[in-house]
């Protein structure tokens, strides 16, 4: 009886886990979604642009002790910066390469940020200034304060992002091209132009993804980003690659499946060291049965 | 009696909410060169892309001498000599313009990995296609090009170097979507002569989408004309002329395009 | 360490031969027939441990062991590549990476793979795991012979240089003469447009299986040697970034260009190994420690400068980039 409503009560924190995760891969994998389809990259150096936000963020709450919502905006303002400049710099002069060739640059990329992260910022464990002991309990679930602040940026990103893209001219715009860029071309949409939007949203939301990965985790170094660089590419390809809410969803489904995955009931309960496994067999039974993702159309001729 | 060649039997194609064909039914006379004309997205290629295999029909059948081809995939259907084009050639671009046709010669044992390993390039078979492939060179004018990536080809030597390709792979039915398309008048003749002699001396049959009515109404002795997936009529380009339905549906589509 | 010392070189010669049988088999699958895989190093990984752990936990036979790691490269090759060959190249990227992130988590993990130890780790924490014992007199023997043709410059590990390099030989000029064959053609023209091959009369699934078995094969043959080569080996040694070394070497040699593939993969070796020598100033301010993110940072400089001003290679013609679509 206790055991049953223990259990209960643990699904539920597992699902607020799972959803709080759910939204770091769904904004995330929302940029990259949109510069897959947009910029026909993909981009192997997302997980590089989370960590560097993650920095940005430790730069601003540590080490300038400045309050957790300026540090927060200028993780996005810095990380949406960077993509925005290593998009003029380096990628749209090349564009036109094929995917294979853009795909390997950014490879290249990630290596040059994440090693320099290395050597600028040293490879022990940071954290940030949370009370990592404290306890909130929320009624349903107990949760840290990170665990709070997150949730609230999650509860707050996730449907401002959506509501963008379904309202805003820009939104609409952006999902247009991304489903079908020969099309949008057609119809006279500046596809080359929206890159510059493109980037700001992938870079925004890829340092706010990095910041909130590093306080749901408590410590971390610079490998944070490419440590879920694969699971990021996973959700792109679970919602169907191009699709904005595919990926939005993707993202949310993955991460709660992963917590879950972990409740005893559930075949005993998979070894937390193990969800990524969980992930990439989703993600190989899609492939298998959905190929075109959750939301994605079907190619034809 | 003559045979049929081909019989399409009621194929239907939906893209969403789109019935790009609808029921069409038509035959192709064995011996023939019939003409598949209609304004754009009539639903032409479609019905080309069902029955190469590149398409699945939603419902219809598709017969290539008196065996039911619908599920085959395409390179099945290609084995079974009915081989296409497309209306946007599909050359290989970053390949020579003679290993693009080469590529189409049939029966080619050094397909196979064994063999290839223990041959490599030096087979008789080999050879043989080399020699078809320079002959088909030399039918289209293209000798000199041999060599040159398939990349560099203009629009119009595009659709040549395609045709050329089809032909290597042997086909007893052949289908053209719009292989005049794009192609300056001079080629045009020539490619439109080829046609021609294609059917007199290796007796193939011929499927052809074309927007040019005076070339279709001089090479074709049957043509069926579709409008919104439909077939609307068939007959001999005389009658097709002068077909009250077929004049309304390019009409219809002319004075759109004005509107 | 000496910047002339002949032992070092030769030990970069033999993993610059095993990341070129890498590259090779990379070769296959990509520069072939066009099927992007972002997670090759799976394979090397799947046949290094399924050999290890049968010569350690089921006393198998190296030799036989070493066919049944290959035989793993292969089946992993058609698990993801069945379901994916009718994918768009998109999506088999992917289907390969989450493949391979799911061995590399799995041998981190699991005991019987000796978790984050590694190799030596196989038999639990208290017996030092080996599966080497027959491998060593057999490259003993190679090097005593060698050692009468050339003298003392015959070390165990110029024996392994030579079997690897001679291994790689042989591979390039067999896989050079497949793609002048028929079959190269169909490949090709696969990689090139699929529709248009199978337009033809051209089987393009069973083509692209053929090339994930073959890649798979190359692919575990470079694990198997690169396990023999080290002795023990941890997850730490199929990090995914060796695939990316594998593509480094294709785009240095020349994306397109099977000879150039040894070329590629000594520039990479010395590039690789030869950063481990920048203790000049200011270099020498940075620990030794550090210096390892200096190499991978310097490695990725050069993959995004080449892929920027060169992209074609030291051999690749920049016009048949320009033909790509
Ligand atoms: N792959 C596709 N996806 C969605 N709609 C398609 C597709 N192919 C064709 N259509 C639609 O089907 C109709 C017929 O097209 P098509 O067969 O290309 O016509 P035609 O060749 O006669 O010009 C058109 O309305 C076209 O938009
Ligand atoms: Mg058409």
């Amino acid at each position: 009886m206790l055991n049953e409503w223990h259990m209960g009560s643990l699904l539920l924190q597992l699902i607020y886990n799972g959803l709080v995760e759910g939204a770091i891969l769904a904004l995330t994998g929302l940029g990259a979604t949109l510069v897959w389809g947009i910029q026909r990259v993909a981009n192997f150096a997302h997980g590089d642009y989370m960590t560097l936000g993650a920095y940005v963020a430790f730069l601003l709450d540590v080490t300038w002790s400045t309050n957790p919502v300026v540090a927060a905006i200028g993780t996005v303002v810095a990380t949406a910066a960077l993509a925005v400049g290593l998009h003029f710099i380096l990628l749209r002069p090349l564009r036109g390469r094929g995917l294979v060739a853009l795909s390997l640059i950014t490879v290249g990329l990630g290596l040059v940020l994440r090693n320099a992260l290395f050597l600028v910022a040293g490879s022990q464990p940071r954290q940030y200034a949370f009370n990592q002991t404290a306890v909130i309990d929320l009624g349903f679930v107990r949760v840290a304060p990170a665990e709070l602040w997150t949730g609230i940026a999650a509860i707050t990103a996730v449907p401002a992002v959506a509501a963008m893209l379904a309202w805003t001219p820009l939104g609409k715009t952006m999902r247009a091209v991304a489903d079908n860029r020969d099309l949008a071309e057609i119809s006279g949409i500046d596809t080359d132009g929206i890159g510059l939007y493109v980037w700001i949203v992938a870079g925004a939301l890829a340092g706010l993804g990095g910041a909130m990965l590093a306080l749901v985790q408590g410590t971390f170094d610079p490998n944070l980003g490419f440590n879920v660089l694969f699971l990021i590419l996973t959700v792109v390809v679970l919602g169907g690659i191009g699709n904005a809410f595919g990926a939005l969803l993707g993202g949310l489904v993955l991460g709660v499946v992963m917590e879950v995955s972990t409740w005893p009931p559930f075949f005993g309960g998979v070894p937390t060291q193990y969800q990524p496994v969980v992930g990439f067999v989703v993600l190989i039974l899609l492939l298998m049965f959905r190929p075109q993702g959750i939301l994605g159309r079907a190619r034809v001729l | 009696m003559t045979e049929h060649a081909l019989l399409v039997d009621g194929i239907v194609r939906r893209f969403g909410g789109v019935r790009a064909v609808d029921g069409a039914s038509f035959t192709v006379q064995d011996g023939s060169i019939t003409g598949l004309i209609g304004p754009n997205g009539a639903g032409k290629t479609t019905v080309f892309n069902i029955i190469s295999g590149f398409l699945r029909a939603d419902g219809g059948a598709v017969t290539f001498r008196g065996r039911r081809l619908d599920g085959f995939p395409p390179h099945r259907i290609a084995q079974a000599g009915l081989v296409r084009t497309f209306q946007a050639p599909r050359i290989l671009t970053r390949m020579s313009v003679l290993e693009n046709l080469m590529l189409g010669g049939v029966k080619q044992p050094g397909e196979r990995f064994a063999l290839a390993c223990l041959l490599g390039s030096a087979s008789r078979r080999e050879r043989e296609v080399r020699e078809e492939a320079m002959a088909v060179l030399d039918l289209l004018r293209l000798t000199h090009l041999a060599p040159a990536y398939a990349g560099t080809l203009s629009g119009g030597q595009r659709k040549l170097l395609e045709l050329g390709r089809a032909l290597m792979a042997a086909p007893r039915l052949l289908l053209l979507d719009e292989p005049l398309a794009g192609v300056a008048p001079a080629l045009a003749d020539q490619l439109l002569d080829h046609v021609g002699t294609l059917r007199k001396h290796r007796g193939m049959t011929i499927l052809i989408i074309e927007h040019d009515m005076e070339a279709v109404m001089s090479i074709c002795d049957w043509v069926v004309a579709m409008d919104q997936g439909r077939v609307i009529a068939s007959g001999t380009p005389r009658q097709i002329q002068t077909n009250e339905r077929v004049i309304a549906s390019y009409l219809g589509t002319v004075a759109a395009a004005h509107v | 360490m000496d910047i002339l010392n002949p032992a070092f070189w030769v030990f970069v010669g033999v993993v610059a031969g095993i990341y070129g049988l890498l590259a090779l088999a990379l070769y296959v699958q990509f520069s072939m027939a066009g099927l992007p895989n972002f997670g090759h190093v799976a394979f090397m990984a799947l046949a290094a441990y399924t050999m290890a752990l049968l010569v350690i936990r089921a006393d198998v036979a190296l030799v036989w062991a070493g066919v049944a790691g290959i035989a793993a490269a292969v089946a992993l090759g058609l698990l993801l590549g069945i379901p994916s060959v009718r994918l768009r190249a998109n999506y088999l990227a992917i289907a390969t990476v989450a493949g391979s992130e799911m061995i590399r988590y799995l041998s981190t993990n699991l005991n019987l793979t000796g978790g984050a130890v590694g190799s030596v780790g196989m038999l639990g924490p208290t017996h030092f795991a080996t599966y080497t014992n027959a491998w060593q007199p057999f490259i003993e023997s190679i090097t005593a012979a060698l050692r009468h043709a050339v003298g003392s410059v015959a070390t165990t590990d110029f024996s392994m240089f030579c079997l690897v390099w001679v291994t790689l030989g042989l591979l390039l000029m067999l896989f050079r003469r497949l793609e002048r064959s028929p079959w190269g053609r169909v490949m090709k023209a696969i990689r090139e447009d699929e529709e248009a091959a199978a337009s033809l009369g051209k089987h393009v699934e069973a083509y692209k299986l053929q090339a994930l078995v073959l890649g798979g094969i190359v692919g575990g043959l470079a694990g198997i040697l690169w396990a023999l080569e080290i002795g023990v080996f941890s997850p730490d040694d199929f990090q995914p970034t060796l695939t990316f070394y594998a593509y480094l070497i294709l785009i240095l040699g020349g994306m397109n260009r099977v000879w150039a593939i040894p070329v590629g993969a000594v520039l990479f070796g010395v590039l690789y190994s030869g950063t481990r020598f920048l203790s000049f100033f200011p270099l020498s301010l940075v620990d030794t420690g550090e210096r390892a993110y200096l190499r991978l940072l310097i490695v990725g400089l050069v993959l995004v400068l080449l892929m920027a001003v060169r992209p074609q290679g030291m051999f690749g013609k920049r016009e048949e980039l320009l033909l790509e679509k």
